[in-house]
């Protein structure tokens, strides 16, 4: 116990004394007469239910929370009175533009309600009935270890930083925490998958897990949010597109669309809050770049390592022979730079069009692009 | 009486179908996008073209054309890229690992995906699973191409046990 009470509540005679008297029928009522903003909050769509859109009125709302939180540093729910003596939970992060999202309350709700579950939604007894060949079964394990890998940091991150934002940024700590759940999830059924495979996890990768620290390690929230949602769960959005398109079965192709679901989400928080940083504190724009700058280095240290390239050229190839070798490439070639292209072109819509000048990721995918000749993603 | 496809009655026929499924489409949760299809004849001319608008767990609005409308992204392709996918589909009961709506349109070989806004086209992956399991849903009912064919007969047992 690291946190003792500065009161022993059993020894305080006016702690016990107004307990007694309580339960002796004598109420003291003072939190009944605390004025209050009274509402009565409906479904604007009585077919999406009650959602937290709806309960955007006055001071419960989100529309007219100021951009720096300085009254609330405790758990008081946004709106609540209150009263003196809270403690101050010292919220690492109380500056309404370092977490928050347009429409950051519809993603929430959309989370909710497209929930899946890994143990049930999958066909696993059709999976079971298909026998993978060696070569592909083993790079698909590979892939599903990899997977399982940047799906366990993705959990740990919103979970790490939950508790750590400012308790008005509700409709925020609400998201992350489903990211935490559906990240979770992807974790699960990657795990689950490579264990039905026949053949089992394969390889851990240092080179990812280095990038996965990094995501972890982030000084920030709004780094980590930069990193993590944007950058990294928007590559692996493609990844997974990329990762349907090769699945060796239906099955498979199910799991990657329901994973895919809940990643483009991410993603989406990913965009509308960077756009809403720029909006509202663009002095930040310096600093945004130079944390590109790192994560573009270690994703692409992660991304382009052999254990796990190699299974993606293989899959895609659907084997291993000289030519399937040869046609794996072309096509993961042209995964990539669709890959990094969907990437700019993310950074640009949120405004920051000139990160493709400035990037040296960039570059490297202007020089593939011309490796590539005519064959150019859609 | 099939109805036919590319058509404005094919895609009420859908609408009908998911609204006959709203239980399940419940289960997929929010749906929220409007999306465009786009089908260009096999011989040159003017595409067919429709607005699907889906909210909350229904598909709220179809509508012929693509002038004046915001779309979130729009999937186009050749008639018999289109015919090929709804060929599988009516075979099998749903789309097969060669016909998925993502596999066709991954690296725009088939089908390809138009969209202005990047946030937009992420909505195609937000919705993967319903958007997938509505074009699934043509399996239910009979339609005829241009040319008079229909689709394959079902080969065997419906394989989603909603469809």
């Amino acid at each position: 116990m690291s946190y003792l009470s500065t009161t022993d509540f059993t020894d305080d005679r006016t702690f016990v004394d107004r307990f007694r008297r309580t339960m002796q029928g004598d109420l003291e009522l003072s939190w009944m007469d605390e004025p209050r903003e009274r509402v009565r909050c409906r479904p604007q769509n009585e077919r999406r239910g009650l959602t937290f859109r709806d309960l955007d009125v006055g001071g419960y709302g989100f529309t007219e929370m100021p951009e720096l939180i300085r009254q609330n540093r405790s758990f008081a729910p946004r709106g609540a009175a209150q009263p003196p003596g809270l403690p101050d939970l010292q919220a690492e992060v109380n500056r309404k533009s370092e977490v928050w999202a347009y429409n950051i309350e519809g993603y929430y709700e959309e989370a909710m309600t497209r929930q899946w579950n890994a143990t049930t939604d999958i066909p696993w007894a059709e999976l079971q009935e298909t026998e993978l060949p060696e070569d592909i079964g083993k790079a698909y394990a590979q892939l599903l270890t990899f997977l399982t890998e940047v799906e366990m940091i993705a959990t740990d991150v919103p979970a790490k930083w939950m508790g750590r934002l400012n308790a008005d940024f509700f409709e925020v700590k609400n998201f992350i925490a489903t990211q935490a759940m559906d990240e979770a999830r992807h974790a699960e059924v990657f795990r689950k998958r490579a264990l039905s495979t026949g053949w089992g996890l394969m390889r851990a990768s240092a080179h990812n897990e280095f990038n996965l620290k990094f995501l972890r390690d982030a000084d920030t929230f709004a780094e980590a949010s930069l990193s993590l949602h944007l950058q990294a769960e928007g590559m692996v959005l493609t990844l997974f597109r990329f990762s349907e398109y090769i699945s060796p079965t239906e099955g498979d192709k199910k799991l990657f669309r329901l994973v895919m679901q809940d990643e483009a989400r991410h993603v989406g928080y990913g965009m509308q809050h960077l756009k809403w940083v720029l909006d509202h504190f663009p002095e930040k724009r310096e600093m945004i770049h130079h944390h590109l700058d790192e994560a573009e280095n270690f994703v692409f240290g992660a991304g382009y390592a052999t254990e796990v390239l190699e299974p993606f050229i293989i899959l895609s190839g659907k084997g291993m022979k000289k030519e399937q070798i040869a046609e794996g490439v072309r096509i993961t070639m042209a995964f990539q730079m669709k890959q990094t292209e969907e990437y700019f072109e993310r950074l640009a819509k949120c405004g920051l069009p000139e990160r493709r000048e400035r990037s040296r990721l960039w570059k490297m995918f202007e020089q593939q692009k011309q490796q590539m000749g005519q064959l150019s993603p859609s | 009486m099939p109805v036919a496809f590319p058509s404005l009655a094919f895609f009420e026929a859908l609408q009908r179908e998911l609204r006959g499924e709203r239980e399940r489409f419940s289960r997929l949760g929010f749906f929220d996008t409007t999306f465009g299809i786009r089908v260009h004849p096999p011989g040159g001319g003017p595409p067919a073209e429709f607005t699907l608008t889906f909210e909350v767990f229904d598909c709220v609005r179809v509508a012929e054309g693509l002038a004046n409308v915001s779309t979130d992204f729009v999937v186009e392709g050749g008639f018999t890229a289109w015919r090929e996918m709804l060929d599988a589909i009516h075979e099998l009961g749903a789309a097969d690992t060669a016909h998925s709506l993502n596999t066709l349109t991954h690296f725009g070989e088939a089908l390809q995906v138009r969209y202005d806004d990047p946030d937009g086209h992420d909505k195609m992956y937000r919705f993967a699973e319903s958007i997938q399991e509505f074009l699934d849903l043509s399996a239910r009912f009979d339609f005829v191409y241009p040319d008079g064919a229909r689709p394959p007969a079902r080969r065997e047992q419906l394989r989603r046990s909603g469809t």
